[in-house]
């Protein structure tokens, strides 16, 4: 397999090249472009596995970017703000975006987001990308904006892992999940709980998920794993 | 702007009005009072007891009329005879209207100058009035009792009440509408600050435009001065995290371990106080939705956050709780009292407690608390207790004031406490909504 190839989009000459020096060291072909119109040229360039992407850049804003990016392509595309504010984190994600990065960010991290996003099967992206809403039993997840709201329609916060391990409940519902795959599904996001067993996530997703004399409709089959119990509605 | 009369000009039109009102209703009292009509059988019978009085006094001799006159003073009408004519009756609403009844029955007494008056020196209304004999003497006579339906003590004390009443009603209403403008500035006063600063209108007297007018300004040079603060602040912001980024990625090449870890230390907390400063000073920029939210699981999930960064936080609250929050502002406050509760105790208990129309988010630690004096100022920005809290904490104390301004903004309350039992307690009380 060939190492995948990232496109850099970063205005700051050093910071670009200390990342895209970090990415290569770690098997990634890196392609950087300091802006908007550098970008499309290496777009063109050759294929292109993921986008790492600024939100400040210079000329266009990176959220506008990101929109026509993702009129003209499925690539997957990872935004690093410097502003750090949940409305960016949002909006980058409504906008198609795969994840989101914080500057200052550290090789690990960086490294860990990107290989999650590509693991990401294409399918689940593009679902995430759009409307995305999975129901059952009441609940509403919404995959693009990792988001839970509870049957009367208040929001739930769940931690990135929680979220992962209910996706992957929710995408396999009425079949039991062996624990080594749960554990695999759920680690697809790094730096949240990620060395947390399986048990405690599934005891804390009950928790929130347990509605007044109604359990979550999570079921443990002893010595194999765990089973989302209620039939998923997508939309 | 329209020319106005100024406060002076609009208290003395109340007044001129209040005087005008006051003239009217008077004027129309007497009005009534001439106008006053009895019962037809009380017309006649004094018409008839005047009548028959005053041929008996003019039948008898002049010494003879003191006595006559006082046989015919019955129990319902005095009568009194006097040589002279009679002083001018003192200011006293005369009855027309009774006297024309009256002389309906004895037209006589038209002839014999009789006059009518309303006599009201007691609580009992009686008439009182006098007829001229033919020889140019006078009788004088007064009712005893109180005439039927002449309730005028009442009507009139009802008739100077309700113009009283009316006007001060009226008044009342044109001092309020006058000073509406001052009470609009007063509300905007208080917003300022607080989100979206709205425009008075400018209206009222020519003062008070002139008062509006210098508050919108005011408010719109606030307005920019925050505005450009705050940008100017988030554009260094941004420009420090970018430099920032570079040194943490350097760092992670230095060779030497201890040297490596020191500047990583200390690029965390550069990040840290960039990031407080931000919060601090951003908070205004983008208004947050409220929305309906768990917030037992946002709680619990504070809490296996910190737990999996090795700290011990537990939530021992109700299992669900919804209320309508900011969550991200919430989540930031919250953060920032648990991790001061993890930075000072060992052990970190989340609670949540609730009234019918309050929230109370409580974090509680086990650590030696603050002195009871500083409970109030280390709320305030840029406050550190570093001589009681240990010396080693970074960033620039703006942790409880981020904390304090977000509870304030929703119109809620942050409190402080040492623990009776030792540790430490913060309390966000949110009202529900």
């Amino acid at each position: 397999m060939t190492a995948p190839t990232i496109l850099l989009v970063e205005d700051d000459p050093a910071l670009r090249t200390l990342t895209a020096r970090a990415l290569q060291e770690n098997g990634f072909l890196v392609r950087p472009a300091a802006a908007a119109p550098e970008m499309w040229q290496a777009m063109e360039a050759g294929p292109v596995d993921l986008v790492l992407m600024d939100v400040m850049l210079p000329g266009t804003s990176g959220i506008d970017l990101c929109r026509s990016l993702r009129a003209k392509s499925d690539v997957p595309i990872i935004f690093v703000s410097a502003k750090g504010s949940e409305t960016d984190r949002v909006v980058g994600l409504e906008l198609g975006a795969d994840d989101y990065i914080a500057k200052p960010f550290g090789t690990r991290e960086l490294v860990a987001r990107v290989r999650a996003v590509l693991r990401r099967p294409a399918m689940e992206r593009r679902e995430g990308s759009e409307q995305g809403l999975v129901r059952f039993d009441g609940w509403t997840m919404n995959l693009g904006r990792r988001e839970l709201a509870s049957p009367d329609g208040a929001a739930v916060e769940l931690t990135g892992a929680e979220f992962d391990l209910l996706s992957a409940l929710a995408d396999h519902s009425g079949r039991v999940i062996a624990r080594e795959r749960l554990i695999e599904l759920s680690r697809t996001r790094l730096g949240d709980s990620s060395d947390r067993s399986v048990d405690v996530l599934i005891s804390r997703l009950r928790r929130k998920l347990s509605s007044a004399g109604h359990d979550a409709p999570i079921v443990t089959v002893r010595g194999v794993g765990y089973m989302l119990n209620a039939p998923v509605e997508r939309s | 702007m329209r020319p106005s009369i100024g406060v002076i000009g609009r208290i003395l039109a109340v007044l001129l009005i209040a005087i005008l009102v006051e003239f009217g209703v008077s004027t129309f009292l007497y009005e009534r009072a001439s106008r006053f009509s009895v019962q037809e059988d009380e017309a006649r019978r004094l018409a008839e007891h005047l009548s028959i009085s005053r041929k008996l006094l003019a039948a008898n001799a002049p010494p003879r009329r003191a006595q006559v006159a006082a046989s015919l003073t019955t129990d319902r009408y005095a009568v009194r005879w006097d040589d002279d004519r009679p002083t001018p009756p003192r200011v006293a609403p005369s009855l027309d209207e009774m006297r024309h009844q009256v002389l309906v029955w004895e037209p006589t007494l038209a002839t014999a100058h009789m006059s009518l008056r309303l006599n009201s020196p007691g609580r009992n209304q009686t008439v009182a009035g006098e007829v001229s004999l033919p020889d140019g003497s006078w009788m004088h006579f007064r009712t005893l009792q109180p005439i039927a339906g002449l309730n005028l003590l009442g009507e009139r004390l009802l008739l100077a009440l309700i113009p009283a009443a009316a006007l001060m009603v009226l008044a009342g209403t044109l001092v309020r509408r006058q000073l509406q403008p001052l009470r609009r500035l007063a509300q905007s006063a208080d917003r300022v600050g607080r989100g979206s600063g709205e425009h008075v209108p400018e209206e009222g007297p020519g003062e008070v435009r002139r008062v509006v007018g210098a508050f919108n300004r005011m408010q719109d040079r606030i307005h920019r001065l925050i505005e450009d603060r705050t940008q100017a602040l988030a554009a260094v912001g941004h420009d420090f995290r970018t430099p920032l980024a570079r040194l943490r990625l350097r760092a992670e090449r230095v060779e030497d371990r201890p040297t490596r870890e020191a500047i990583q230390g200390d690029v965390a907390e550069m990040e840290a106080m960039v990031a407080s400063l931000m919060a601090y000073l951003g908070g205004s920029e983008e208004p947050e939705a409220l929305v309906a939210t768990d917030v037992a699981a946002t709680l619990m999930t504070l809490a296996d956050d910190a737990e999996d960064h090795g700290l011990d936080v537990r939530y021992v609250g109700p299992d669900h709780l919804p209320a309508r929050v900011r969550p991200t502002a919430l989540k930031r406050a919250l953060g920032n009292l648990i991790g001061n509760a993890a930075r000072y105790g060992r052990h970190v208990t989340l609670d949540l407690e609730q009234t019918a129309d309050t929230v109370t988010f409580v974090v509680e630690d086990d650590g030696p608390g603050i002195p009871p004096d500083q409970l109030e100022r280390v709320k305030q920005p840029f406050v550190r207790l570093d001589d009681a809290r240990g010396r080693d904490v970074g960033g620039f104390g703006l942790g409880l004031a981020i904390v304090q301004r977000t509870v304030e903004a929703e119109g809620g309350g942050l409190t402080l406490s040492n623990r009776s039992e030792g540790g430490f307690r913060a309390a966000i009380t949110l009202p529900r909504r």
